[in-house]
C-alpha cells in the first residue's frame, strides 16, 4: 500500500529494500478498523458524531468522484445528481414500496449505476468545460424534474423515509448510524485502492493524460470512461442512499444544488485531485472545515470559492500532493544520508 | 504497508481529531444561562433582517437583567433553505450548545425534518415562518407555528374572493412548492364551497421568462380572478405581462403570499397595483404596537414597508420570552430535558397579541388545532408599486381551529 | 505476408494526405519508409494503426484477418503496436506504470476481481511488475522505474515510449520517427535497442525515419512517399540509385554526385 498509486513493488526489487509484505498491509486495516470502531465513542456528543456520520457519507461521496474526476480525468459536474438519483429512488423504495433499507440500498446503488452510464454517454465526445456544461445540464434537469414531480415529493420532499433497522433494532441514533455507515465508507475505500492499483486504475490514469496514447496501447477508451461513471455512480448512489435514511429521514430537491456540487469538487481538490487518498482528506478537512465556519454563514461560500482558485492555482496537487512530497523528501534525504554514511 | 500509508492513515486521523477538539469548544454550557437556537434563511438582504430581529428582541432582555436572573444566549445559523443544513445547524444546537428553545425556520422544506428531531430529542420548537399545514399534523409535542398555516391562507382567498369577487378563476404558476400549494387550495376550496372548476390552468418551470402565449388565452376566457405563483421575480413577470396581454384591470390579480417579498412590487412596478394576496401582517397597520415595529425597520434595516416575516420573527421571539419568563427554569446541565419540559409546557398556555392580524394562541394538546397559534389571515393589495409601494387591507379573515382539516 | 494493405487515401479538406497506398510487409521484415515533410507518413501510421479510419475502398488484413476499420484498441489488441513522433508518455505516471499500460492487454483478471483485489490479482500484478522490470533493464531504464515519466531527459522519453510499445508484446511495431533530436552518437545506441529487441522478441517492425542513414543502413525493403503517393519501394541500394526519389528529396538541380553523398550520410 502506497501513497500515492504508484509502485513501490519495483524499486524494492532494483533497490533491494524490504519488499511489501501482506502481513503489513492486514496490519494497517485492522489498525484502520480498530480506530474507526472506537472513534464514536471518542465523540464529546451525539452532534459530533451526526458529524461523523456526514464525514463518512462525503467520503464515500468524494472517493467515487476522484475515480472519475481525479483518475480518469472527467470533468464532470453532475455527481450531485447522481447523489440525488441515489437518495431519491431508495426513499421512494422505502416509503411507497415498503422495501427495508438494505433492499431499497443495493437497488438505489443499482439504478445510480446506471444514470452513471447516462450521465457518461457525453463524455464519448466532449472534453473539458463542454462536458463540464453537459453534465452540469444533466445534472439540473434531474433536479427540476425531481421539483416539478409530485410522485418524487415535488418541493415539498420526501418525509418520514426509515431508519434501517436490524433485528428489530431501529438503527435511527446517530452512534447506531455511524455502524451502518462506517463498515460501507470502508469496505468503499478499500475497494477504491483496489481498483486504482489494478490495471484498471492505470487505464484511468492513461486515458486522462492521453486518450489517444491509451487507444494505442490497446485500452478501450470508451470502455473505461463508461465504467469511471458507473463506478463513481455506485459510490453517489451509496451516499445517496446513506443520507436520505439517516435520521430524520427526509430529501429535498435543494439538497442538491450547484452549491453542493462545488463543495464536493472542492473536497477532491482541496484533498489532492488524482491521489488515491485525495477523496479521503478531502471529505474528512471541508466536513470539518465547514462545521468550524458555520457561525460565519455571510462568508462561507466566499470563502469557499477563494479557497478552491488558491488551491488550484498555488497548490494544484492538494493536500495529498503535499503529502507526497513530504514523504519523497523524507526518503530521499535518509537515502542521501545513508550513502553518507557509507562513505 | 509502507510510509507511505502510515502517514496518510495518521494524518487522516489526526486531522479528524482536532477537527472534533475544536468543535469541541464551544460545548461548554454555561450556568444560569438561557440558551436558544435560531436558524433561518438568511441568504438575501431581508433574511438577514429576520435573524436580527430574532436575535436581538431574545437578546435585549439581558440589558433589564435577564429573564429571572439568568441571561439569554442566541446562536443564530444560516440554512440557506435547504434541509441538510437546517438538520445539521439543530443537531448541532441540541447536543452541542443544549439549547432550551429552538426557533426555525424560514422554508417549509426545512421546518419539517427539523420537527422530527425536535420531536425526537424533545425540544420545544417554535415556528416563526413556515406554512405548510402537514407540519402541525404529524402530533409533535414539542412544535408551535406562529405563522399562519396555509389552510388558513387558503381559505381567507377562498372565502373572500367566492363571497366578494366572483369564482372564474384562470390560474398560472411555477413549479415553486408554496404556489403550488396555494394553487391547489384554492382550486380545492372552490370546488368544495362553489363546485367551480378553474376556467384554465397551466404550470410552467421556475426559470420560464415569457408567460403570454398561456395569458392570451387565459384572456380569451374572460375570467373575474387570474390566480398567479410563483417565486416573486416570476409573479412580477406575470403580472407585467398579464397587462401587457390586455388583461383588463378589472381582473383581480391574485397572487401567492411570495407577492409579500419586497423584490415583487419593486420589479413589477405599475403592474402591481392591484394585486392581491394574503399576510400575517401589513406595514399600513395603524395600531401603535404595528406603527413603531414598521419606524424600527425603517431605520434600523432600510425597509420601508417590511412583510410579514419581519413582523413574524419578532412575534416569534416576543412569544419566547414570554414563555421562558412563564417556566419556572433550573438551568443546570442536569435539569436541561426539565427545563426543556417547562418551556414547551409554558408556550402551551400562551395567548398572545402582537404584530399579527388577531391573537396567537395556543393549547396543550399536540395538534394541528392546538399548535397553528395564528389564525387570522389578511387580504392585501398592492395600491402602489415600485420602490416606494404602498399596501391597503382589503380583508381580514379569522377562522376556527378546525378550519380547512377536511372533518 | 504478416500486414497486407491495399489502396488506402485519406483525405483533409480538399487535400489527399494519404492516396492509393499498399503496402504489404513480411514477417520478420524490417520496412523503412522515407518522404520528405507532408507526404503522409503520419498519417499512413495513423491509418495502419485505427487512429484514423481509411476511405471506402482501403482493406487492410493483419496475419490473415480482416482488420479494416476497427478502433485503435482493437488494432492494438491484434498485436500492432506503435510509438508518436510526438511521444505521448504518461508524463504524470511512472515509468514503470508506462510499461504496465502498454502491457494491459496480456493481464489476466477481470475488473471484479480487481474491484476486490483477490490474492490472484497480487499474484499477477507482481508477474506484470517483474516482467516490466525486465523489460526496463533491456532498455536500461530500471533505475528510473519509480519516477514519474514527465522527469525523464529527451532521449530517455524516446527509450520509454519504445518499451511502452514493447510492453504491449507485439507482432508488429510500428516506430514514428524513433531517432528524431537525438546525438549521433544515442542514434546509435537507439538503433542497437531496436535491433536487439528484434532479435529477442521475433519482431516485423516498419520505422518511418528522417534521418536517412537509420533507414539504409538498417531496412530490408524501403518505400518511399511524396505527396500521399508511394513513389518508389525496393532494397535500400535501388532506393538511392532512384531518380524520383532524388527528385523528391532533394528538388531536379542537384547533382547525382551530391545525392548519393547526402543519402549516404
Amino acid at each position: 500500500m502506497t501513497a500515492h498509486g504508484t509502485d513501490e513493488a519495483a524499486p524494492a526489487a532494483t533497490t533491494g529494500a524490504k519488499p511489501v509484505t501482506a502481513t503489513r498491509h492486514l496490519l494497517a486495516w485492522v489498525a484502520g478498523i480498530g480506530v474507526l470502531s472506537v472513534l464514536p465513542w471518542l465523540a464529546v456528543n451525539d452532534y459530533h458524531r451526526f458529524l461523523l456520520d456526514l464525514i463518512l457519507i462525503n467520503v464515500i461521496l468524494a472517493v467515487g468522484l476522484n475515480i472519475v474526476k481525479g483518475f480518469a480525468g472527467q470533468v464532470t459536474v453532475g455527481h450531485i445528481a447522481l447523489m440525488a438519483i441515489g437518495a431519491y429512488t431508495s426513499a421512494i423504495l422505502a416509503t411507497k414500496f415498503g422495501f427495508p433499507f438494505w433492499l431499497a440500498l443495493p437497488s438505489a446503488v443499482l439504478v445510480t449505476a446506471l444514470a452513471g452510464a447516462i450521465v457518461g454517454i457525453p463524455s464519448f465526445r466532449l472534453e473539458g468545460a463542454y462536458l463540464a456544461l453537459a453534465t452540469l445540464g444533466l445534472a439540473e434537469s434531474v433536479r427540476i424534474f425531481i421539483s416539478a414531480n409530485d410522485y418524487l415529493g415535488a418541493s415539498i420532499g420526501i418525509t418520514d423515509i426509515p431508519p434501517p433497522s436490524l433485528f428489530g433494532l431501529r438503527l435511527d441514533t446517530h452512534l447506531s448510524y455511524y455502524y451502518v455507515v462506517m463498515p460501507l465508507a470502508l469496505a468503499g475505500v478499500y475497494f477504491s485502492f483496489c481498483i486504482l492499483r489494478s490495471n484498471t486504475g492505470r487505464a484511468f490514469k492513461a486515458l486522462r493524460e492521453d486518450p489517444l496514447a491509451a487507444a494505442a496501447a490497446g485500452i478501450n477508451v470508451q470502455k473505461y470512461k463508461t465504467l469511471a461513471f458507473v463506478l463513481s455512480a455506485v459510490y453517489a448512489g451509496c451516499a445517496g442512499s446513506l443520507a436520505a435514511h439517516m435520521t430524520p429521514g427526509f430529501i429535498h430537491p435543494n439538497s442538491y444544488m450547484l452549491a453542493e456540487m462545488v463543495t464536493l469538487l472542492l473536497m477532491v481538490i482541496l484533498g489532492g485531485i488524482g491521489h488515491i487518498w485525495g477523496g479521503i482528506i478531502g471529505a474528512i478537512v471541508v466536513t470539518i472545515v465547514y462545521d468550524l465556519t458555520r457561525d460565519y454563514y455571510n462568508y462561507q461560500m466566499l470563502v469557499f470559492g477563494m479557497v478552491i482558485v488558491l488551491t488550484v492555482m498555488y497548490m494544484p496537487t492538494g493536500i495529498g500532493g503535499i503529502i507526497d512530497r513530504y514523504i519523497v523528501t523524507r526518503r530521499f534525504v535518509a537515502l542521501r544520508k545513508a550513502k553518507g554514511d557509507a562513505a | 504497508m509502507t510510509i507511505g500509508t502510515g502517514a496518510g492513515l495518521r494524518a487522516a486521523v489526526s486531522i479528524a481529531l482536532l477537527g472534533a477538539g475544536l468543535a469541541a469548544q464551544p460545548a461548554a454550557a454555561q450556568d444560569k444561562t438561557i440558551r436558544v437556537g435560531i436558524t433561518l434563511r438568511m441568504l438575501v438582504e431581508s433574511g438577514i433582517a429576520y435573524g436580527d430581529i430574532a436575535k436581538t428582541v431574545m437578546e435585549s432582555v439581558n440589558a433589564k437583567g435577564g429573564i429571572n436572573g439568568a441571561k439569554v444566549e442566541v446562536i443564530l445559523l444560516d440554512d440557506e433553505c435547504k434541509p441538510d443544513k437546517g438538520v445539521a445547524n439543530v443537531n448541532r444546537f441540541i447536543h452541542q450548545n443544549k439549547v432550551h428553545l429552538i426557533l426555525g425556520s424560514t422554508c417549509s422544506s426545512v421546518t419539517m425534518p427539523i420537527a422530527d428531531i425536535t420531536a425526537k430529542e424533545q425540544v420545544p420548537q417554535i415556528v416563526p415562518m413556515s406554512t405548510n399545514t402537514s407540519i402541525t399534523q404529524k402530533g409533535s409535542e414539542w412544535i408551535f407555528r406562529v405563522s399562519v398555516s396555509e389552510r388558513f391562507y387558503a381559505g381567507a382567498y377562498g372565502k373572500y374572493l367566492g363571497e366578494n369577487v366572483g369564482k372564474k378563476i384562470a390560474y398560472l404558476y411555477t413549479t415553486d412548492g408554496a404556489g403550488i400549494a396555494f394553487v391547489k387550495q384554492l382550486q380545492d376550496y372552490m370546488k368544495e364551497h362553489y363546485k367551480a372548476e378553474p376556467v384554465y390552468q397551466v404550470q410552467m418551470q421556475e426559470t420560464d421568462l415569457d408567460f403570454r402565449s398561456h395569458l392570451l388565452k387565459i384572456k380569451s376566457t374572460n375570467p373575474e380572478i387570474l390566480a398567479i405563483a410563483g417565486q416573486s421575480d416570476a409573479l412580477a413577470r406575470q403580472a407585467q405581462q398579464s397587462f401587457e396581454v390586455g388583461i383588463p384591470k378589472r381582473v383581480w390579480r391574485v397572487a401567492a403570499s411570495s407577492a409579500g417579498n419586497v423584490t415583487y412590487p419593486k420589479l413589477a412596478g405599475e403592474a402591481a397595483v392591484g394585486t392581491t394576496f394574503t399576510q400575517a401582517f401589513n406595514c399600513a397597520d395603524e395600531r401603535p404596537i404595528a406603527k413603531q415595529f414598521v419606524a424600527m425597520v425603517k431605520e434600523k434595516y432600510k425597509f420601508s414597508c417590511p412583510d410579514h416575516d419581519f413582523s413574524q420573527a419578532w412575534d416569534a421571539a416576543q412569544i419566547a420570552l414570554v414563555a421562558l419568563g412563564k417556566a419556572n427554569l433550573k438551568l443546570t446541565d442536569a435539569a436541561l430535558a426539565d427545563d426543556r419540559r417547562a418551556i414547551r409546557d409554558a408556550i402551551a398556555t400562551i395567548r398572545y397579541e402582537g404584530l399579527a392580524g388577531g391573537p396567537i394562541e395556543f393549547c396543550a394538546a399536540p395538534t394541528p388545532q392546538c399548535r397553528d397559534g395564528n389564525r387570522t389571515a389578511m387580504l392585501v393589495q398592492y395600491t402602489k408599486g415600485g420602490e416606494n409601494f404602498e399596501t391597503k387591507v382589503v380583508g381580514r379573515v379569522s377562522f376556527d381551529k378546525d378550519f380547512g382539516l377536511g372533518k | 505476408m504478416l500486414l497486407e494493405v491495399t489502396g488506402f487515401s485519406k483525405h483533409f479538406g480538399g487535400l489527399a494526405a494519404v492516396s492509393n497506398v499498399d503496402l504489404n510487409v513480411e514477417e520478420g521484415e524490417i520496412r523503412g519508409i522515407i518522404g520528405p515533410n507532408g507526404s503522409g507518413k503520419s498519417t499512413l501510421f495513423n491509418l495502419i494503426s485505427g487512429v484514423y479510419r481509411p476511405e471506402p475502398g482501403g482493406t487492410m488484413y493483419f496475419d490473415g484477418e480482416n482488420v479494416t476499420n476497427l478502433p485503435p484498441h482493437e488494432i492494438a489488441s491484434r498485436g500492432i503496436s506503435r510509438t508518436f513522433q510526438m511521444l505521448r508518455i504518461f508524463s504524470q505516471m511512472t515509468v514503470l506504470e508506462n510499461l504496465l499500460v502498454g502491457h494491459q492487454r496480456h493481464t489476466r483478471y477481470g475488473i471484479l476481481s480487481a474491484i476486490v483485489g483477490t490474492p490472484a490479482v497480487w499474484a499477477e500484478e507482481r508477474r506484470m511488475r517483474a516482467e516490466m522490470m525486465d523489460l526496463l533493464a533491456f532498455i536500461g531504464l530500471a533505475d528510473y522505474a519509480t519516477m514519474p515519466a514527465g522527469e525523464l531527459s529527451g532521449g530517455q522519453r524516446r527509450l520509454l515510449a519504445l518499451g511502452r510499445a514493447m510492453a504491449m508484446r507485439p507482432k508488429l511495431l510500428m516506430l514514428d520517427e524513433p531517432a528524431a533530436g537525438l546525438s549521433p552518437l544515442n542514434v546509435d545506441k537507439l538503433l542497437e535497442t531496436v535491433l536487439s529487441l528484434k532479435e529477442r522478441f521475433g519482431l516485423t517492425l516498419i520505422i518511418i525515419e528522417h534521418i536517412l542513414k537509420v533507414v539504409m543502413d538498417t531496412c530490408d525493403l524501403v518505400t518511399v512517399l511524396e505527396h500521399g503517393e508511394k513513389i518508389a519501394e525496393g532494397t535500400p541500394a535501388e532506393i538511392k540509385d532512384d531518380h524520383h526519389v532524388i527528385e523528391a528529396y532533394l528538388g531536379k538541380e542537384m547533382k547525382d554526385a551530391d545525392v548519393r553523398a547526402f543519402l549516404r550520410g
